[in-house]
């Protein structure tokens, strides 16, 4: 049986592990890949951590924050847009899909987002051939 | 060098929530074998004393330095086991918390084995970063004993009142140029003499006589920096173009050319450009409509006490104040052009339309003519832009139409005693201890109940109006003629709710009203520390419920306000003095200004402002040396918990 991905999901702790939390409180279904770590805005992503997530053995990771405009701190979200837009640019240098690294806006009402995009990224990531990433040592 | 980490590891039942999908015995046997895991246990209700009871003890006897508990979300809990983990003798912030509820056990509940294992993956993560903790050092800041009231209708006058008998300042802030909200338009109460504005107006004559309450009207919030026990808010004064020399003689109106329909009688008569919203309107001053006024100037001809200036620009304040109310009730339910023959025709009205119909103050002086006869038959269609009856209507029931008509029914039925009345319903929702009895009384007297599930159609005619309806209790499709309907429109969360929620940054629910902290234990504050909800700001609610809200909110913001200081989360971000090179890119990447490059000793560095400090921790991702860390979030915790992800 091949290995299910597994997808590390950074959320902010005020829109979107909110709503991961909505999810659960409405007994809404998702597939079991994604491992959660909560931080308290968008913006606390290094992407360093991306790098490293991928590194690890992660198939996809998602970094989930407010919608723009919403940012509990006026606008950490955006800075988390740029860094992602950067990063996934030299991920696809480096061979990562694009398809491996979502930014998604799931404000706290939306929980019925996160299914939608769990669901979505598995089937997208299982279309594609494992990440093999080149360690050194 | 900091003593060796002993981690306890706890895991949750929540009864059969969690332990009813993951095997909560595997992932404690799991725990145990992870390094550091000293003692690892489950027990039914961990959030229960005797569970914390476990925890302080194991703390004890285990020597402890380190806790993990596995159980719901931390916005839940996180709290209670920060309390147990300092009670034990533990530093709070030594305590991470594992969500294996919401995040786990209830949204994989068919997959059992996948579900334990991904339980077991996330305490290891949590152990991994458990393992880093640091102690922390609560923030103490000094709180202003200032509220912020946003919203003068019932809830955030009630809210201002009581906040100013505790000795509070209050700034209450209305963006209409009257106080007194939607209540103040609706006519005679449902068990109660007094009609809206009279009722508005006990509360007004309280408020205006306090000398701590400082009324803003005609002014609007448009910044609020800060946070818990400190908050500055921005205060815009939008001009009136009228001042207090103003003695309401009128002349003004007359001569005014500009009329506009009145929203204050939901747009069933004119105003003028230059107007009083309503007789009791306070502040008693008449106030010019910007959008409207052709600035003509005829009225400051005829004003004698020379009140008019139109160069007015009004103006901005700064309030600091330590707490925030958020009082911005609803927006009345409009249906769309057509839905139900609504502005079709004139006799299609809403329910707010017929309360001011009804009124004796209203534009037909208490009259219900139609070409100056009395309806013979009236429907009354329930549940209009409530409980999904059309496309744009709302799924959740708005809790005071139901009421609010039977009470016009009444009126209408001893007014009108020959008035035909049909009530078309999809659910009669009379709640509460004195509710039923309307509707008891309404069906004594002959009023029709109709039950549909498929909406009725109106067709409107030349001499009158025709219902086709297929009434579920009788089996039976129906035809009614009537004079005049009355749709029973709901609640829709304010339209200025937008624009309020991007300047206070609260969260809102699917129905796109303000989300509580918790709904029910937590029901009038937000997840924002200092910011609280009166009112229908989080949903429908009854003027009675209403007035509950605002006295909670003040009861709650009090409890707040009179400490003379708060407690600020220590999640903040600190500079590694020795690391840092003085580059200056977090200082462009705060929003809050909380950085400055300082020099000490000849060398540039870094420094937060514990203050202004908001702990978003962007300013660590950004940093290039990571010199830059957060308090709790440190890149070494989070890459802890990334690499115990797979391993």
């Amino acid at each position: 049986m091949a290995e299910e991905p597994k997808i590390v999901v950074f959320a902010c702790n005020w829109c979107s592990y909110a709503a991961l939390d909505l999810a659960g409180t409405s007994r809404m279904t998702y597939p079991t890949n994604i491992r959660v770590i909560r931080v308290m805005c968008s913006g606390r992503v290094d992407p360093q951590f991306i790098i490293k997530a991928f590194k690890e053995g992660a198939s996809g990771v998602i970094v989930a924050g407010c919608h723009p405009g919403d940012c509990h701190y006026m606008e950490g979200n955006y800075k988390a847009l740029r860094r992602i837009t950067f990063l996934r640019r030299m991920l696809e240098n480096l061979g990562i899909e694009k398809e491996r690294l979502r930014l998604e806006w799931i404000s706290a009402s939306e929980g019925a987002k996160v299914p939608k995009v769990v669901q979505e990224m598995v089937e997208e990531l299982k279309k594609l051939p494992p990440l093999k990433l080149k360690v050194e040592g | 060098m900091s003593e060796e980490p002993r981690v306890g590891v706890y895991v949750c039942h929540c009864g059969l929530n969690i332990a009813g999908v993951v095997d909560v015995k595997q992932v404690v046997e799991y725990a145990k074998t992870l390094p550091n895991v000293v003692v690892a246990k489950d027990y039914t209700f961990m959030c229960s004393a005797p569970g914390q009871q476990m925890i302080k003890d194991d703390v004890k006897a285990q020597k402890l330095n380190r806790v993990v508990v596995a159980a719901c979300s931390p916005s839940l809990h996180e709290p209670t086991f920060r309390r147990a983990t300092k009670e034990a003798g533990l530093n709070p912030y030594l305590m991470e918390m594992v969500n294996i509820r919401e995040h786990c056990s209830w949204v994989h509940p068919q997959e059992k084995d996948a579900a334990t294992e991904k339980a077991k993956d996330l305490v290891r993560m949590a152990v991994a970063k458990a393992r880093l903790l640091e102690p922390l050092d609560t923030i103490v800041s000094k709180v202003e004993p200032c509220a912020l009231v946003l919203g003068g209708g019932v809830a955030g006058l009630e809210a201002a009142l009581d906040l100013a008998k505790r000795g509070a300042e209050v700034y209450l802030v209305e963006k209409a140029p009257t106080l007194g909200g939607n209540a103040a338009r609706l006519g005679k109460l449902a068990f109660s003499n007094m009609r809206g504005v009279e009722l508005v107006k006990t509360l007004v004559d309280a408020v205006k006589s306090n000398p701590k309450i400082r009324i803003f009207t005609n002014a609007e919030l448009v910044g609020l920096d800060g946070s818990v026990g400190n908050f500055k808010a921005k205060i815009k004064i939008n001009p009136r173009f009228v001042n207090e020399k103003c003695n309401l003689c009128g002349k003004c109106v007359e001569v005014c050319p500009v009329e506009v329909p009145n929203e204050y009688e939901f747009n069933l008569s004119k105003r003028k450009a230059i107007y009083l919203p309503y007789a009791e309107a306070y502040p008693p001053i008449y106030v010019i409509d910007t959008e409207k006024c052709t600035k003509c100037r005829k009225c400051i001809e005829v004003c004698k006490p020379g009140a008019i200036n139109l160069e007015d620009k009004g103006s901005e304040i700064e309030a600091r104040v330590g707490c925030v109310i958020l009082a911005i009730g609803y927006t009345p339910y409009e249906p769309y052009k057509g839905e139900y023959g609504y502005g079709t025709s004139p006799n299609v009205i809403t329910l707010f339309q017929l309360e001011r119909l009804l009124d004796p103050t209203g534009p037909t002086k208490g009259q219900l003519l139609i070409d100056g006869k009395a309806p013979n038959a009236m429907a009354f269609i329930m549940c209009v832009g409530s409980l999904t009856t059309s496309p744009t209507a709302n799924v959740y029931c708005s809790r005071m139409c139901c009421t609010t008509s039977l009470k016009d029914i009444l009126e209408i039925k001893e007014q009108y005693p020959d008035t035909a009345l049909f009530v078309l319903y999809k659910h009669m929702r009379t709640y509460g201890r004195l509710e039923e009895r309307l509707y008891e009384k309404a069906s004594e007297k002959g009023v029709v109940f109709v039950r549909f599930e498929e909406p009725p159609k109106v067709k409107v005619k030349r001499d009158g109006i025709e219902l086709k309806v297929y009434d579920l209790l009788t089996q039976e499709n129906l035809e009614i003629p009537v004079d005049m309907v009355v749709l029973a429109v709901g609640m829709n969360p304010s339209k200025e709710l937008e624009k309020v929620r991007s300047i206070t940054k609260v969260g809102c629910t699917p129905d796109g009203f303000v989300r509580e902290a918790h709904l029910k234990l937590r029901p009038v504050e937000t997840p924002s520390d200092g910011i609280f909800l009166a009112g229908t700001v989080s949903g429908p609610r009854n003027i009675t419920e209403s007035v509950i809200s605002g006295s909670a909110a003040a009861a709650k913001a009090a409890v707040l306000i009179s400490k003379e200081q708060v407690e600020v989360e220590p999640i903040i971000a600190r500079v590694i003095e020795d690391v840092c090179s003085g580059c200056g890119t977090c200082v462009a990447q705060c929003p809050f200004g909380a950085i400055s490059i300082k020099e000490v000793e000849g060398k540039r560095q870094a420094s937060v402002d514990a203050m202004l400090c908001k702990g978003c921790g962007t300013c660590a991702a950004a940093c290039p040396s990571g010199a830059m860390q957060q308090a709790n979030f440190k890149d070494h915790q989070i890459v802890a918990q990334v690499e115990a992800c797979f391993r």
